[in-house]
């Protein structure tokens, strides 16, 4: 039997308290305060479950939830189809391939905040969008993109995916790159068309990194929050509202910090769910 | 290039978040204090501003140079409006918070005072017998002791270019019919007659709702909205959204998507033909653009009802944890003489008027004109989120900009906005 030494037993330790000081303890404080109304300044009012009731009936979080919902399968679901597409387009190795590859993978190295200054610009009235609307003849579609109840959410998922796909693609190249080749050599002798190479070759190949993209997407989707404030701040009126948007501007604008702290237990719960749920069913299939 | 100005803003406000986010969980119940006694040796006060356009932003620093030429240390601290705005409370429950902070008189400041996070600063208006009584009451806290140092107001109003409304040939308005009119004849030039931008500041569309309702409804009706003893779905609320409705027409379709920055750019390039704003707007303005402006007041409605104006009042106010309180007083003091206010008004864009009824304001008709109309009111109200409250202003900004969107959906926000109103009441 090794004794463990005391540097690695440090390495474990002190991340852990800093860790504690600064991560769980304040989340933990979180579920205190949210079961409290607080405005920050005075001491927190106990109210018992007072703030999830008043959930129920909050119009502006049923829209912030549903649009997270929407999020979550529109940014989620697109770019993992558009990702792996990309991938699957871009895995030869021809002349000039790795300029694509860099070109799709460049939005990931921006920030999301500079990305959605860019995008604004894009959108505002008679910007980039609308002179090409109007260019190809279909002036009746421009509006004003970021401020109409419409279209602010989709307007705002789209520079999302835009940078996600990249990502995206990177890891299934990754991933594809680790298929054997021998596999792609039997399939075609034994006649397989390219199509059913993908099916039943590529894909079950490629099932260590699916469990990594949909932890990735399901996480990232849930903490978005950055591109929509920078672009619509849950505007206008609430409609692109996220959970995360109105988490934010409960607190910090509306300094209701109890209501706030409920509305993160709530995105936590969710998250939790979701990772729960496909940790078990990751689990079922291995046994 | 137009959204640049913009575009930086958002950017600070993004670092703001970052840096709100990680500061807020450290504090979250840390409301005791230490005694705030861990002074620095230096001996600097430490001032925070909010006001970072750049020529308001230009003439604090002149302002500081000129307090250290009489011996003071002073060490100004900018930070985007935004961002202050959000952080403030933070500042201020801090354990070694920033000394002396630009901010707004009236129920902004008591709110603080209420909670006993302001530095009394009576003495410092034992030196400002000369102040009107509407100021005093202002900066005067419940309990009676002075929380607020005033050094400089504006006014809001429909501006608009001389040359415009001389090209179109119309003259400034009085009565609703007579803007409503206007609005015709600019519409009629192939022009929005009225600009907005609601884009990055929804808060503008306030403006309007505060003013018709001053109109409307008096302002002893407004305040008391404000103040959470009203209902925002009671019918003479209602009565302020039927007059708005006439002149939706026309409002430009374009202001929903940007900021008042941008619709500033748009009523000076001629491409809006008014603009309910107040004075700070020009701060963001080119300054020989400055000599075409004029501005009218509001129109009246019912002339039965005593005219009230809004009248923001800015100047200072200082956290109660200041580590050297005598010469955080001394600095106050300073900031209200007139020489101090002239320093701040010759430096600036020159928009705003010293509190100090000795300081001399910047010496052009449109300034002239902004004072004596605030001087002739009947009352003077600040302006939503000052009459209420920051927490309520978000309310207001759904509600309005939905209103604007959807007029016709009126009683239904108008019942929304009752109960977000409620929520933040009980908060």
């Amino acid at each position: 039997m090794h004794r463990i030494s005391p540097l690695i037993l440090a390495f474990v330790f002190v991340p852990f308290a800093i860790e504690a000081v600064w991560v769980f303890w304040p989340a933990l404080q979180g579920f205190w305060l949210a079961l409290t109304n607080w405005d920050g300044l005075t001491a927190p009012k106990f109210v018992g479950f007072g703030n999830f009731h008043d959930m129920v009936t909050d119009p502006i979080f049923r829209t912030a939830l549903k649009n997270t919902a929407i999020w979550l399968v529109l940014f989620g679901g697109l770019s993992v189809i558009g990702g792996f597409g990309m991938a699957l387009l871009l895995q030869k190795e021809r002349r000039g391939v790795g300029i694509y590859r860099a070109a799709l993978f460049t939005p990931v190295v921006f920030s999301l905040v500079v990305t959605a200054l860019i995008w604004r610009v894009f959108y505002q009235p008679d910007g980039l969008v609308d002179s090409v609307l109007r260019g190809v003849g279909l002036g009746n579609f421009v509006r004003p993109w970021l401020a109409d109840p419409d279209t602010a959410l989709y307007a705002v998922i789209l520079p999302a995916l835009w940078r996600q796909i990249g990502y995206v693609m990177v890891l299934y190249l990754a991933g594809l790159k680790a298929v054997d080749p021998a596999l792609y050599e039997a399939a075609r002798v034994d006649g397989a068309s390219a199509w059913q190479r993908t099916r039943y070759v590529t894909i079950p190949q490629l099932k260590g990194v699916n469990s990594v993209v949909l932890s990735v997407i399901v996480i990232d989707s849930l903490r978005s929050f950055d591109i929509v404030w920078s672009m619509t701040k849950g505007g206008p009126y609430h409609s692109s509202e996220l959970l995360s948007t109105y988490m934010y501007s409960t607190a910090f604008q509306s300094t209701q910090l109890g209501y706030a702290s409920a509305i993160a237990v709530v995105i936590f719960l969710l998250a939790l769910a979701v990772i729960l749920g496909y940790l078990i069913r990751a689990f079922r299939e291995e046994t | 290039m137009a959204g640049l100005a913009a575009d930086r803003r958002t950017f600070l406000k993004g670092l703001g978040m970052l840096g709100a986010a990680a500061l807020v969980p450290g504090c979250a119940t840390s409301t005791t204090n230490s005694s705030g006694s861990s002074g620095s040796a230096s001996g600097e006060l430490s001032l925070q501003s909010n006001l970072s356009a750049e020529q308001a932003k230009a003439a604090m620093e002149k302002l500081v140079e000129a307090y250290g030429k009489t011996g003071g240390k002073v060490k100004l601290n900018t930070v985007a409006s935004e961002i202050f705005r959000t952080q403030l409370p933070t500042y201020l429950t801090s354990a070694n918070p920033p000394d002396v902070y630009t901010w707004y008189a009236g129920s902004v400041a008591n709110s603080y005072a209420k909670k006993d996070l302001l530095l009394d600063v009576t003495s410092v208006w034992d030196g400002m017998k000369n102040y009107p009584q509407s100021m005093q009451t202002l900066s005067t806290g419940e309990n009676g002791q002075k929380i607020f140092v005033p050094t400089s107001y504006y006014w809001w109003g429909m501006f608009y270019r001389k040359s415009n409304f001389a090209k179109w040939g119309v003259t400034p308005p009085k009565t609703w019919e007579e803007f409503l009119a206007v609005c015709k004849t600019i519409q009629g030039k192939g022009v929005p007659p009225i600009g907005i931008g609601l884009g990055d500041t929804p808060w503008v569309a306030s403006a309007w709702f505060d003013y018709l309702n001053i109109r409307i409804n008096g302002a002893p009706f407004h305040r008391q909205l404000l103040a959470g003893e009203g209902r925002f779905d009671d019918p003479k609320v209602k009565a302020v959204f039927t007059k708005w409705k006439e002149a939706l027409p026309y409002f430009d379709p374009k202001g929903k998507s940007f900021p008042f920055q941008e619709a500033t750019s748009a009523l000076l390039g001629g491409k809006t033909g008014m603009f309910l704003i107040g004075t700070f707007f020009a701060d963001s303005a080119p300054k020989d653009a400055l000599d075409d402006i004029d501005f009218f007041q509001f129109p009246i409605i019912d002339p039965s009802v005593p005219v009230a104006e809004e009248a923001p009042t800015d100047g200072y106010f200082a956290s109660k944890k200041a580590k050297d309180p005598e010469a955080v007083e001394k600095f106050l003091a300073w900031l209200a003489t007139a020489e101090a206010q002239e320093i701040y008004v010759k430096n600036s864009s020159g928009t705003v008027i010293p509190a100090n009824p000795d300081g001399k304001a910047a010496d052009t008709p449109l300034v002239r004109k902004g004072k004596a109309m605030v001087q002739d009111a009947k009352e003077l109200t600040q302006f939503f989120n000052r009459d209420s409250s920051d927490a309520l202003q978000p309310t207001a900004d759904a509600a309005l900009t939905k209103f604007l969107d959807k007029p016709h959906q009126i009683d239904q926000i108008l019942k929304d906005w009752q109960a977000a109103a409620e929520k933040v009441f009980k908060a």
